[in-house]
């Protein structure tokens, strides 16, 4: 017999249950990755190789400020390793699941009880969580090498805002498989995307130097707070705003962000069952 | 067009569990394909009772594997209705999955550099298997289907026979209510046929369904519970 207690017990078993599922996806991702030996270290390599680009980069500046070439490289790391885990969050979990459609395997997803929307969901995590390794990787190095002058007793504050910004990051992963689900294709769709955000979103240069006309896009999208507050915490750059409306725009974002995205995935979904498509590629 | 459902002959198999409902259940189901003249299902029919096995052939491209798709809840048919042990697959989608294991045709859906075990561990996992029995049913699988001394091997480091196996035992490793077959022969051996049948035998035992979808002419290697083809977009009994 199952009275209110074992309702709820029952409640609490599912619900680990379904955790558990999601997990898998993401323990899947891992197992994936790493039966690659060199990948990570491949990925590693790559956004060292940036940074020491942008490092004899900055070293041209000459504002005539003292520490200018410093502040901007600082200003650039910070930028990069977040491109960084952007591009991992929303390239390439849509590329994996086209792999997933071409494979075979997204159809054995989509007719899994725990479903495609957990298992897309679940996508979103594991390149999220590596790249975020990597990165922090990589800034061990700039510091290292290059003598990137880190901020050590705000530096563990970027966990707290690395975790909003994957709630932030993950909702545009999720919007852009849901393209691959609808019309197969988001390839070139991801790398405008991209693009556009990292003109807009301030990773290479402020974003006070954008024209007037389209200074608003920087307010409109997380990715702006996202690295305010990162390089604040990290290496004592000065806010362009209160870090608690940074904070709270953060906190905000997901919350239309997710649902939204979520919506999107679920009529893609709905579209491509009616239509028969769903598991073409 | 649909004929009226008191004009249209219901395909049904006699079952084990006599008064039980169909464990699946298509009526009128329409499939159209985009910039086809015809639908490739044109109100199917079809009552499968508990403790059945029903074999469905037809001609390739005749519609078998629309058919067999709809009813695991892949994709929607266009007209008509499907039901699992009374659940509709677009109000209860998650329930709905829980009673299905679907094989797909071909030899995808495996992951390359994955282990066997590693499959019907991440697959127990899909399919909200509780946590106290998933190692059992893990386990359970690797021996019913003959993977237990390659449950450390790589997929792509097996053969095409070995790879239909884990596609099987993840099919029936969830001990779904109604499994969906098509073309599980695929490169099966004798003992991997043995294995199948063996499978099956187990679930209609236990009061559970099959559909075996394969191309006319196929020896099976059993005698099914009923035989129907899939000709003109219809379901008839062979």
């Amino acid at each position: 017999m199952t009275g209110p207690g074992g309702t709820a017990d029952a409640r609490t078993s599912f619900a680990v249950t379904y955790l558990t599922a999601g997990l898998a996806v993401v323990s899947r991702d891992m197992q994936l990755f790493f039966s690659y030996r060199f990948r990570w270290i491949s990925q590693l390599l790559q956004v060292i190789l940036s940074l020491t680009l942008f490092f004899y980069i900055s070293r041209l500046l000459q504002t005539g400020a003292p520490g200018a070439a410093d502040d901007y490289y600082a200003f650039a790391v910070v930028g990069i390793v977040v491109l960084q885990v952007l591009t991992a969050t929303m390239g390439l979990m849509p590329l994996a699941l086209r792999q997933e459609l071409v494979a075979g395997t997204f159809e054995r997803l989509v007719v899994s009880p725990f479903g495609a929307l957990g298992s897309v969901a679940s996508m979103t995590v594991f390149p999220f969580l590596s790249n975020l390794a990597i990165g922090t990787g990589a800034i061990a190095f700039a510091a290292a090498v290059f003598g990137l002058p880190l901020e050590w007793s705000t530096a563990a504050l970027s966990l707290p805002v690395a975790a909003l910004a994957g709630l932030n990051f993950a909702p545009f992963g999720i919007l852009l498989a849901s393209a691959v689900i609808a019309v197969k294709q988001a390839g070139a769709g991801t790398t405008y995307v991209i693009t556009f955000f990292s003109l807009v979103g301030g990773f290479f240069f402020p974003v006070a130097l954008l024209p007037g006309s389209i200074q608003w896009l920087s307010e409109v999208q997380p990715f702006t707070p996202t690295l305010d507050l990162l390089r604040h915490v990290l290496v004592g750059a000065p806010l362009r705003e209160a870090a608690m409306l940074s904070v709270m725009k953060l906190a905000i974002f997901p919350l239309v962000l997710l649902p939204l995205s979520a919506y999107v995935l679920g009529s893609a979904m709905r579209l491509t069952r009616r239509r028969g498509t769903i598991a073409e590629y | 067009m649909l004929s009226p459902a008191s004009t249209r002959s219901t395909t049904s198999t006699a079952s084990a569990f006599p008064g039980a409902p169909p464990t699946l259940c298509m009526q009128g189901v329409v499939k159209r394909w985009p910039r086809q003249s015809k639908p490739v299902l044109d109100g199917v029919d079809l009552d499968a009772r508990a403790g059945t096995v029903t074999w469905i052939g037809g001609r390739n491209g005749a519609g078998k594997t629309t058919l067999l798709r709809i009813a695991a809840g892949l994709i929607a048919a266009d007209e008509g209705t499907t039901a699992v042990v009374g659940l509709d697959p677009e109000r209860e989608l998650r329930d709905y999955q829980r009673h299905v294991g679907f094989l797909s045709g071909g030899n995808g859906g495996l992951y390359a550099r994955l282990t066997v075990a590693s499959h019907l561990d991440f697959w127990s996992r899909l399919a909200l298997v509780p946590r106290s029995k998933r190692r059992e049913s893990v386990e359970a699988s690797l021996h019913q289907f003959g993977l237990e001394e390659l449950a450390g091997r790589r997929v792509d480091r097996m053969s095409m026979g070995q790879r239909q196996r884990l596609r099987l035992a993840m099919t029936f490793l969830h001990q779904p209510t109604l499994v969906l077959l098509d073309e599980p022969r695929n490169s099966l051996d004798d003992d991997g046929l043995a294995v199948l049948l063996e499978a099956l035998r187990i679930l209609t035992v236990r009061g559970g369904t099959a559909i075996w979808c394969s191309p006319s002419g196929e020896d099976l290697g059993f005698e099914p519970d009923a035989r129907m083809l899939v000709q003109a977009g219809r379901l008839t009994p062979a």
